[in-house]
Parts: structure tokens; C-alpha cells; sequence
């Protein structure tokens, strides 16, 4: 499965571009995200409970490396989730782009989902993984704006 | 296919719902159990208790309201809706939606409020009672609350619904004069998920031009979703074929539709802008006929 | 066979009743005291290293007696028999690789078995399911088949250096020449995917060991309980005799369950035996998707090199077959393909090569067609092609073509699937086409019906295919005929029963030759204790190698009836008459006895027995066939289409069938209407869909479509009797010919219906969405 787009942040790339590697607020804005550490510099681990309408949230142990990284320009991320539901696996590729005061994020993943979720659930992974993109890139977006009210650029 | 061990209650009053659902938040309410019930035989569901509203009778029925609308119980089967006079007389829409949903096994068990609560995005009817303009009664401890359709939908399976509320009831206002509607589904088999589906209801002005259009279409995103350029697109104008083309096209503006492995984007905006004219004609017909003979 | 009292008439199935009535046993409604119930954790991954299994808190869990991994089987963990060897084909190449009771090193594909549970309730041992950790180390995994034979591909089986599974080569003639010679060569690629036979009863097992007795019984859904009984005692160490295998009523077969051994019926025997309790386990409906076997993805690039006039000249053919992760059984599916694409014509020369291909998805082996689909479609879609630019009409392209009722036995020249040349014994094509074309009212649709309804903006279209059915193989069945003293029959025969009418058939043949009534004839099938000579339900064989059977006992059984009355009565036996549950001296019915009264004198407790004479009324007897037999058809369908819906609407569809001699015109007519269920739903709902990765994206009902009674039509049918010379009764099988064609003609018909817009359609299945694509590229290139 692809999913790639655009996202505007009304913010500073270098802000940005912190902010998108940041353990604490990857815990607070990726869907679902009960824990998220950062076990070494380019390594986090922790814990997302997805649940959907009458499916009970299931938790996924989920590991994130992020390689290629270029200050403040982009990254790419392998992400390994697993869980009792199945597994989800890929790679992503972010690139941030300045564009005046607002930073662009170029976003592209390449997901494999397996297992239960993907023999019984195929009906809607392309709205759940919609759904899920929106809601982190809006609360990162909102968690920005919190930020620099604190911490003027 | 085994479900895992869960706890199991079956209340005689919705305040004995609503008392064991706040006392338990694992807990899930069981209406039908038509989605419910095969999630949990997938596993993908592992509520600790059910609290099973098939014991309230309270909570079946359709009436008739005194300002000339209906009134139906959440715990409603869809076969009594289906092959209700008063539904066919008053909401001609939700009678020719009935059969279409899933098949008469499934009707004779599932719930109109278990539909609507549940919000799958291709279900049949958040679609037409969005399009009916329909209120839904929530019940929690503390009293009732009344919401329309559109405010009650919120997304993927998601609804207005707070813990430890119940939809108890679906108000359906009195149908206006001069009023047609139709409801149009594909679907890869009678009784599947339906690929796209439209349900339109318009009112005719005295002169012959639209007055009111309300096109609501499902399994085109994360649940019902209005057509407000199909409206803008037939307001105000006479319904002619050509007006209508223009109003099916306008559809496109008002979906982005998922893609799956029996229809991709592309097959279901094409859907979406046939299906949405043949709706549109239909329902303009017997608007027409509505028109010149007010008790049809 | 001429058509008697029974034979050939339309007996209503005696098996009815009770299946209607839920008297019939199914192996879930076995119940045993103290029985415990078997699930099998299975592979998330469809490619991996399997690096550790932990199960230590799954046995750990109330209820949960026994955990079992690839480790914990020992000796026992071997891979399973190859069941069909490769026939002998010059320069031949296959490679064997067949699949494993548990996973050990390796995960080869989505849901492969790495653990079974066993514990007090089905319900625990789900829950266990969810306690055990599986460490797997990822592989990329191959389910493109060209892909998968590129260098560097991920391999399925490291073994082999390749995910080459074999490679095939027949041919006859000069292809060369003939492509040189033509007027219109037409080549295309075809692709037809995979589906699921989805029996309507998933498998299921239920082992029994009785310590005292020293006896197994295995209660199993197989559609081939003999062979299952000598493999068990084989792999258990047990004489033959103590096992006992009972296939009772089982809800189709279709091809799959004749798979063995199946992991799960490898394994519960064992445990029951290890455990002293009588353990079941019922494949649930998501397991069926990945632990039974399934067809049939083929990618074939064909050409037809035709003479003007739209003689064939040649057919040449090479095409990817996929056997998923193992092949246990051999080369018969893909040479199914290779004999059945030359159907009913005359193809002077032929050069048909294949490439089975490894991949990491579901075993394949033969699913109800058995190939013969794939090569159908190839050679009927390149005859619509070839009539197209050539200016003749579809029907009168194949007239042409087809081989002339003169010309039996016919050789093709070719090895079929059996091991025996390509004949084929009798036939009347021209016969079989005229008639179906005169039944659908080709003429007057294509003249007049399409052109009226075009004018009204509506694509209606039609469609005429023929195809052969290689029917009815070896090498043998047996069956037992006894009367019993009541005067009741009994029949035992070792096939195994899906279904198909075997109650009522084979009663049928027995009660034509004893005189009896039909109902008072018992059959038993599937029952290792009652029979044990035999090999299976399958390649539409069962009226004709068992049918055989039970007609030759009950033919030595009648022998035996005569010349006991005519010892009794004192008559010469060719003055004896066998009818009406007696047998009677001609013309002096007041001098007969009943076949009871006989069966109990022919077994008598004292005096002298003549010597040389067997005592009661019974007879064994066995038919092998030389080689398989063809059944042949036509099947012709009316579709509408809807263009901007891509929907598609099945307007009328009519089979004219030859299966030889018919025994029972209804149950024929079932077999062929189901087959047509099962071939629309191949063509338009059914297709397994697998990601690169090899997931599989629709395992369950909700997203695996197959036609309902809503989608299928009631299809309108004729009988054409050419009888078979290969067999006594001269019948054929039918029991795969309705799938067969339906591909192909689904296929012609929706073209036709959208003539013009430049639609071609070489793909099977069509779902709408898939159409809907072909129109909007038509339509781009048009623009």
C-alpha cells in the first residue's frame, strides 16, 4: 500500500523537522500511541493501540529507525508493528521543504499489512490509514503551533 | 472462529442498560449483533461483557408522531421496518433502502439503531437518515439528547455517541408536499457491501424548479456523506436532463472516495455520478407525481 | 447401457431425505466422551525463517493439554508423499517439494502450520493461540510468477537454486511451418487467477484410538479415505487393518480434499493416539483460505496461426503455471491445460510448453476444472479473435474446426494427464454445437435481438464455446454387492461421497440387474471397514470407474441368483427371470423364489454344500479403464452489460452435454448446474487476491465472493448420449464439465456486448471494477 501526499506546517523547517523526531511528541500525536521512547539516536520503540469502530484496540509493539537522516530536510523511517492482529511493515520517506514562513512535508510510505487485519480488514485499511495520517499530521500541526506560542521562531 | 470469554447481561429496562454499561467500561452494547458478533468470532473484537438490549421491549417499535413524522425503537428489527405500512406510507425512502440491506437473514435479527450506532461507511441507512434529515435520540443517565443525522456521524465507525449513552430512538420528520425521493445501490452481489450507493430526496417548487434537493451517498468515504454541490447544482433550477447531468457531475466535488480490491477511486466517482443521476431522475418523477397527487 | 427400468431415468436421490432432514452424519457431528478439540497456530508471514517458537505460556493455560511444535513431533515430522509423479515426457524437468506437518525451519506460506493446540474446548485452544510467541526473521516474499524466475528472486525452496517447479514440453507437427503457411497469425496473453474451491463444509477430523482394541478410526472429510487409511498406518506403525477411515456425508469436495496428507490429518491420529483421547479438529472458515488447497493462476502467451478460410493450422502456447509453495501433487493441473486447450478441433500441429513456478502462497492442486479452464479460454478466445479479423462468425470459426463424428477413437498425439495418450473415444461435436446454437437462438439474437435492443441503448450480448473434458481415468474402483436375507441389497464401494448422487446412481445399476426396487438398495461408500480396495472421488471418475464396478458385481451377483433359483426350481438358468425382488421360471411366475429366500438357501446352517459353490448371494468386482474417456459440451449465454455501471447481467445460458450414457438425468443435470455456479463464479465474483507480499486480502465470505442462487441462472440443458467404448455402461464423467467452459464464454459474450468500443477481454476473472478499467482504457484509446 502507498500513501503519499503533502502537509503544510505553519511553521520553521528546523522547528519542524525537530519536532517530527521528538519521542514525546510522537507519543502524543501518532494515533493510538500509548508509549514511545527513544531507545539510541536513530531508534524507537513503543507501544500503539489501533481500535476502530467495534474493533478493540489491539496493541502493536512498534519499532521506528530512521536512516538517511539530513538536517533539516528529510529522513527516512522503517516501521515494524506488530501485534495479535497482524503486522504492519515499510519504509517512509520524508523531505521538508520551506516554503516562507510555513514548511512543506513531502511524505511517501510503502506499507505492507499482514495478517488478520489484512485477510479480514481489506475493506478499509485505505480509510483507516487515511483516517490515521490526518489525525497525526493535525495533532503535530497543532502540537507546532503550541510550541511556538511558547518558543517564538 | 471462537470468540474469547466475555461477560454477558441482559437488562429488562434501559435504565438497567445504562446503569450496567457506566459500571463496566468494557462493556458493549448488543443489538443485533450482525457486525458485533462476527468481530468477536474474528477475534478482532474482545469486549469484557455484552449488555444485550434484546430483552427491552421498550426499545422496539415503529409510531407515528403528531406532527405526521415516525418515531422507530433502536431496537427495531429491519425486517419490521421493512414491511411496515406506516414506513411505506411516510418514509417511502427508508421502505425502498430496506431490502437492500444485507439479506433477509441478516434483516430479521440486525437493528435500525445497531446500523446507525455501528456507522459502517457502506452501510445503507446513516446514509438515508442523513438524507431524511431523521433525529436520534440519546439516552444516557443523566437524561436524553437530541441530535440530527449529520451532527451524529462523525467519521470511520465513529459516532456523537458519549460512554455510557444508548441510541434509543430515530425520529423521522413528516414527509413535505411535492416530495420524491430514490434510493440506488451497487453492489458486487444483492446484499453486499454496497460499491457506492445514493439516496436522494427532492421537493418541487409549485412552478416545476427544484426547491430542496438532500443527496446523500455512502461507501464513498468515512461514512455518509452529504452532496451539497448536488444541491447548489439543482436549486432554484428546473430538473430537466440536462440540469440533472450537470447536478451528478457536481458529485465529484463532494467525495473522496477509498479504493479497495473491488473498486478503486476511479470506479466508484464513476458510480457515484451515474448512480447520482439516476437517483435524481427517479426521485424528480415521483416528486412530480407527489406533486399532482398529494396522498401517492 | 440402453435405457431399463432404472437406467437412464431420473430416479429422485435417495440420500435426500436425510440430508434434507439433518439425519446425515458430517464429521462434526461426531461426539465422542471426553473428546478434545485440536487448532493449529498458523503464519502471519508468508515468507520467513522461522527462528523460535515459544509456547510455554500456552501450556501453561487451564484447560490446554497438549502444545505440539515442529520439535515435539521427532521422528514423526516428515514432508508428505508426492502423489502424482511427473509422467514420462521427454526432457522432463521437475522438482519435488511437498508440504510439511509443522513448520520448521522455514515459513513458505501465509498460514502454514507452525503449532497445534489441543485442550478441553475449541474455545481454549484459541485463546492458546494467542499466548505463544513466534520469532520469524522476514524473507521477501515471491508471488509473481515471471519475477519469480528472475535471477536474485527470493527463493521458495533453496534447495533447488530456482523457483522453478518443472518445465514441459509436447508438441506435434510443424508449428513453424504452419505460422508460415498462415493467412492471420493471432497472438495474445491470457491471464486466469486464483480462486478457492469453498466446499460448503470445510475439512475436518475426528481420531479415535481404542488402546484395548488396538483400532484407530479416523472420521475425515478426505475425498479419499482408502489411501488415507494405508498412509496413516504406514506413518503410525499400525497394520492396515486397524485403522479404520470413515468419510461419511461431506459437504463437497471440488477437488481439494482429495489432497493428502494434509498437516491436521497427519497430526491428530498421532496425538490421539499419544494422548488416549479422542481429539477433532474442524477447519474454520478463515483456515480454509490458507490450509486448503487451491487453483489456479496461469499466465499463458498463445498464438493460432489459421488458414483463411479460419482452418487451424497450429496452436502454439507457452504459459507460467503457479503451484504455490510445494507441489505434492505433480504435473496434473498443467497438463490438464496443455491437453485441454486443443478441445474438439482438429490442430494439425501443436507446440505447447510450461513453467511451473514456486511461489509463497497456498498450495495448488486440482480444483473442479483442473486446468482445463486455462486451456479452454486460451483456445476459444483465440478463435473469437481469429473470426474477428478474419470476417467469419464465431460459431461457423469453430464448425469448421471441429473433429468429425467419423474420426474416433481420435489421437491427438499428445500424454494426457493419466500417463496415456490424448484419445478421445467417442464424440459428435457438430451434433452438440448445432443443437446448443439452435437452443439459444444464435441466428435470430445476432440478426435481429441485438441490433433492436442496441437502438434502444442497451448492450446485449452473446457468446458459444465448446470444450473437452478428459473424464473418467484410473486405474480402478471395486465395489461389493450382497443380498441380504431381508431381501435388502447392500452395495460398498471405497470412493468416497461429496454430494454427488452416489446413493441413488450406483443403486440405480444394481437394482437394473437384481430386479429389485431402487430404494431397496443400500449403498455404502467411504468406509474403510466396509471396502478397502480403491483410490478416490475425483477427475469426474466416479460413474464411470465405480459406476463400472457396482454394475459388474451386481452383473456376477445376478449370475449367482440364476443359477441358484435354477438349481431350486429345477429350471435351466437361461429359463430364469430376475424381477420384482424374485427370480422365477419363465412363464411360471408361481414357480420363483424371493432373492431373500435364495440369499438365506444360499447360506444354509446344515446339510452338504456343493463343492466349488461360494456361500450367499455376493460379489466383488473391479474396472479399471484402459484410459480416460472424453466428455464434451457446448455452453451458450445471453449477457447484458451496462457500460457506465460496468455491470453485468446474465440473460439466459444453455448447455448441451455429452457424458456418454446418462444414469440419472437429474443428477446429471445438478452436477452440470452446479458446475456453471462454480464457473460463473470463477468468471465474474471468485478471485484470491495476494499481495506482493503475499497476503492474502479477502479471507473470508465478506470479501471472497461467490455467486448466490441470485446470481446464477437456471441453466437450460440437453443430453447427448455418444456412448463410451472404454467401459461396459458407456458412460463418461460430468462431474467438472459445468466449470469448465464458463470462463471463455463469459468472456465472449461481454465483448460482444461491447462490440465497437474496442474492448478485448483476455482475463479471467472480470469483476466490474476490472471491466470498468478495460472500457475507460477503450475509450483512451479511442480518444
Amino acid at each position: 500500500m502507498i500513501v503519499e501526499g503533502t502537509y503544510t506546517f505553519p511553521g520553521p523547517r528546523e522547528v519542524v523537522f525537530r519536532l517530527l523526531l521528538d519521542p514525546d511528541v510522537l507519543a502524543k500525536t501518532m494515533p493510538g500511541a500509548t508509549s514511545i521512547a527513544r531507545v539510541n539516536e536513530d531508534r524507537y520503540e513503543g507501544k500503539m493501540g489501533v481500535g476502530i469502530g467495534p474493533i478493540t484496540a489491539a496493541e502493536f509493539d512498534v519499532v521506528i529507525t530512521m536512516t538517511e537522516k539530513v538536517v533539516p530536510e528529510s529522513y527516512q523511517m522503517q516501521i515494524d508493528g506488530r501485534g495479535r492482529f497482524g503486522f504492519t511493515r515499510g519504509k517512509a520517506s520524508v523531505r521538508l521543504t520551506a516554503d516562507g514562513e510555513s514548511t512543506v512535508m513531502h511524505y511517501e510510505a510503502d506499507m505492507m499489512v499482514g495478517g488478520k487485519i489484512a485477510a479480514v480488514g481489506q475493506r478499509l485499511l485505505d480509510s483507516v490509514s487515511r483516517m490515521m495520517l490526518k489525525q497525526g499530521l493535525e495533532a503535530m500541526s497543532a502540537e507546532l503551533d503550541r510550541r511556538l506560542g511558547k518558543e517564538p521562531a | 472462529m471462537k470468540p474469547p470469554a466475555f461477560e454477558y447481561f441482559r437488562p429488562a429496562s434501559v435504565l438497567e442498560a445504562l446503569d450496567l454499561l457506566a459500571a463496566r467500561p468494557g462493556a458493549k452494547p448488543l443489538a443485533g449483533g450482525q457486525s458485533l458478533i462476527p468481530a468477536m468470532n474474528f477475534r478482532l473484537a474482545a469486549p469484557e461483557a455484552l449488555v444485550d438490549l434484546n430483552g427491552i421491549a421498550a426499545l422496539s417499535g415503529i409510531t407515528r408522531l403528531p406532527d405526521g413524522g415516525l418515531r422507530l425503537g433502536a431496537m427495531t428489527r429491519h425486517h419490521a421496518v421493512e414491511t411496515s405500512p406506516l414506513v411505506a406510507a411516510h418514509a417511502p425512502l427508508l421502505a425502498e433502502t430496506m431490502p437492500f440491506v444485507a439479506h433477509p437473514q441478516i434483516r430479521n435479527r440486525g437493528t435500525v439503531g445497531g446500523s446507525l450506532a455501528h456507522a459502517d461507511p457502506a452501510a445503507e441507512l446513516p446514509a438515508v437518515m442523513l438524507a431524511l434529515e431523521a433525529v436520534l435520540v440519546l439516552t444516557s443517565r443523566t437524561g436524553e439528547r437530541r441530535l440530527p443525522a449529520a451532527g451524529f456521524f462523525t467519521g470511520l465507525f465513529a459516532t456523537a455517541l458519549a460512554p455510557g449513552e444508548l441510541l434509543t430512538a430515530i425520529e423521522l420528520p413528516a414527509r413535505a408536499a411535492a416530495t420524491g425521493s430514490a434510493f440506488i445501490e451497487q453492489a458486487r452481489r444483492h446484499g453486499d457491501y454496497a460499491l457506492v450507493g445514493v439516496a436522494a430526496t427532492v421537493t418541487l417548487a409549485g412552478s416545476g424548479e427544484c426547491d430542496a434537493a438532500r443527496v446523500t451517498l455512502f461507501s464513498v468515504g468515512e461514512g455518509p456523506v452529504l452532496a451539497e454541490r448536488v444541491a447548489v447544482a439543482l436549486e432554484g433550477l428546473r430538473p430537466d436532463a440536462g440540469v440533472v447531468e450537470a447536478a451528478a457531475h457536481a458529485v465529484q466535488g463532494d467525495i473522496d472516495p477509498p479504493s479497495d480490491i473491488h473498486a478503486g477511486a476511479a470506479y466508484r466517482r464513476q458510480l457515484a455520478r451515474v448512480l447520482t443521476g439516476r437517483a435524481l431522475e427517479r426521485a424528480f418523477q415521483r416528486a412530480r407525481a407527489h406533486q399532482s397527487n398529494p396522498e401517492q | 447401457m440402453k435405457p431399463g427400468r432404472y437406467m437412464g431415468q431420473s430416479v429422485p436421490r435417495l440420500e435426500d431425505a436425510k440430508l434434507l432432514t439433518g439425519r446425515a452424519l458430517f464429521v462434526d457431528d461426531v461426539q465422542l466422551p471426553g473428546m478434545l478439540h485440536a487448532a493449529f497456530l498458523r503464519s502471519d508471514d508468508a515468507h520467513g525463517i522461522l527462528r523460535s517458537i515459544d509456547a510455554s505460556a500456552a501450556r501453561e493455560r487451564a484447560g490446554v493439554v497438549a502444545v505440539y511444535t515442529a520439535q515435539d513431533l521427532g521422528d514423526y515430522w516428515r514432508p508428505g508423499p508426492l502423489l502424482v509423479p511427473p509422467p514420462p515426457i521427454t526432457g522432463l524437468v521437475f522438482n519435488a517439494a511437498t508440504q510439511v506437518p509443522l513448520a520448521r525451519d522455514k515459513v513458505r506460506h501465509g498460514g502454514e502450520a507452525l503449532a497445534m493446540v489441543v485442550a478441553e474446548s475449541r474455545y481454549i485452544a484459541e485463546d492458546a493461540l494467542e499466548d505463544i510467541v513466534v520469532e520469524l526473521e522476514p524473507l521477501a516474499a515471491v508471488t509473481d510468477l515471471e519475477a519469480a524466475l528472475r535471477p536474485g528472486a527470493s527463493l521458495v525452496h533453496e534447495q533447488f537454486g530456482t523457483n522453478l517447479a518443472a518445465h514441459v514440453h509436447q508438441s506435434k507437427g510443424d508449428y513453424a511451418g504452419a505460422r508460415a503457411a498462415a493467412a492471420l497469425v493471432v497472438a495474445r496473453r491470457f491471464r486466469y487467477d486464483r480462486g478457492a474451491s469453498a466446499a460448503i463444509e470445510n475439512r475436518g477430523i475426528v481420531a479415535e484410538w481404542d488402546a484395548r482394541a488396538e483400532q484407530l478410526t479416523v472420521w475425515d472429510t478426505t475425498q479419499a479415505p482408502i489411501p488415507i487409511r494405508n498412509g496413516l498406518a504406514a506413518m503410525l506403525g499400525l497394520g492396515e487393518s486397524q485403522v479404520r477411515v470413515i468419510a461419511p456425508f461431506i459437504g463437497g469436495g471440488f477437488g481439494p480434499k482429495i489432497m493428502m496428507f494434509y498437516p491436521e490429518e497427519v497430526l491428530l491420529p498421532w496425538a490421539a493416539m499419544r494422548l488416549g483421547r479422542p481429539l477433532k479438529w474442524i477447519e474454520d472458515r478463515r483456515e480454509n483460505f490458507y490450509a486448503t488447497t487451491q487453483e489456479r493462476l496461469q499466465i499463458h502467451d498463445a498464438e493460432l496461426a489459421v488458414a483463411q478460410d479460419g482452418r487451424i493450422l497450429g496452436v502454439k502456447d507457452t504459459f507460467l503455471h503457479d503451484t504455490g509453495a510445494y507441489d505434492p501433487y505433480g504435473l496434473t493441473v498443467p497438463i490438464n491445460s496443455q491437453c485441454t486447450l486443443l478441445g474438439p478441433y482438429v490442430v494439425p500441429n501443436y507446440d505447447s510448453e510450461f513453467t511451473a513456478v514456486f511461489t509463497n502462497t497456498p498450495i495448488v492442486t486440482p480444483v473442479r476444472g483442473a486446468g482445463r479452464q486455462h486451456g479452454v479460454f486460451v483456445m476459444e478466445r483465440l478463435l473469437d479473435f481469429a473470426a474477428r479479423e478474419l470476417g467469419i462468425d464465431r460459431v461457423e470459426i469453430r464448425r469448421r474446426n471441429l473433429i468429425p463424428p467419423d474420426a474416433f477413437p481420435y489421437d491427438h498425439e499428445i500424454l494426457f494427464q493419466d500417463f496415456r495418450p490424448l484419445v478421445y473415444d467417442s464424440g459428435n461435436y457438430p451434433a452438440a454445437l448445432h443443437k446448443a446454437v439452435e437452443m439459444i437462438g444464435y441466428e435470430a439474437f445476432i440478426r435481429s435481438e441485438q441490433p433492436r435492443l442496441r437502438r434502444a441503448g442497451r448492450r446485449a450480448g452473446i457468446g458459444v464455446v465448446s470444450y473437452i473434458e478428459g473424464t473418467g481415468i484410473g486405474p480402478y474402483e471395486g465395489a461389493r454387492v450382497t443380498v441380504e436375507p431381508s431381501g435388502l441389497v447392500r452395495v460398498a464401494t471405497g470412493v468416497g461421497t461429496q454430494g454427488q448422487g452416489h446413493f441413488t446412481t450406483f443403486a440405480q445399476l444394481v437394482a437394473e440387474q437384481l430386479g429389485v426396487e431402487v430404494d431397496r438398495v443400500r449403498v455404502v461408500t467411504g468406509d474403510t471397514r466396509e471396502f478397502h480396495w480403491g483410490t478416490g472421488t475425483f477427475a469426474s471418475r466416479g460413474a464411470v470407474v465405480a459406476g463400472n464396478a457396482c454394475h459388474a458385481a451386481a452383473l456376477k451377483v445376478r449370475d449367482k441368483i440364476i443359477a441358484l433359483a435354477a438349481r431350486l426350481l429345477e429350471a435351466e438358468p437361461g429359463q430364469v427371470v430376475v424381477e420384482g425382488g424374485s427370480a422365477c421360471v419363465r412363464g411360471a411366475p408361481d414357480r420363483s423364489f424371493t432373492l431373500g429366500e435364495l440369499a438365506r438357501r444360499a447360506n444354509p446352517l446344515r446339510g452338504a454344500v456343493t463343492p466349488g459353490t461360494e456361500p450367499g448371494l455376493e460379489a466383488t468386482a473391479y474396472f479399471g479403464p484402459d484410459r480416460g474417456n472424453a466428455a464434451s459440451g457446448v455452453h451458450a449465454m445471453i449477457v447484458e452489460v451496462d457500460p457506465d455501471t460496468a455491470a453485468v447481467e446474465i440473460k439466459r445460458y444453455v448447455v448441451v452435454h455429452d457424458c456418454g450414457v446418462v444414469i440419472n438425468p437429474v443428477v446429471v443435470e445438478a452436477q452440470v448446474q452446479g458446475g456453471v455456479a462454480h464457473g460463473i463464479g470463477n468468471a465474474f465474483y471468485e478471485q484470491l487476491i495476494f499481495d506482493d507480499n503475499g497476503q492474502l486480502m479477502n479471507a473470508s465470505f465478506m470479501d471472497y465472493l461467490l455467486p448466490t442462487a441470485l446470481d446464477v441462472p437456471t441453466v437450460e440443458m440437453a443430453h447427448l448420449e455418444t456412448p463410451s467404448p472404454l467401459n461396459p455402461l458407456g458412460t463418461k464423467g460430468v462431474g467438472e464439465a459445468g466449470a469448465i467452459p464458463t470462463g471463455a464464454l463469459f468472456a465472449q459474450a461481454v465483448e460482444d456486448a461491447l462490440s465497437g468500443t474496442g474492448v478485448e477481454i483476455t482475463e479471467i476473472p472480470l469483476s466490474p471494477n476490472r471491466l470498468f478499467e478495460l472500457i475507460t482504457q477503450a475509450k483512451g484509446a479511442a480518444a
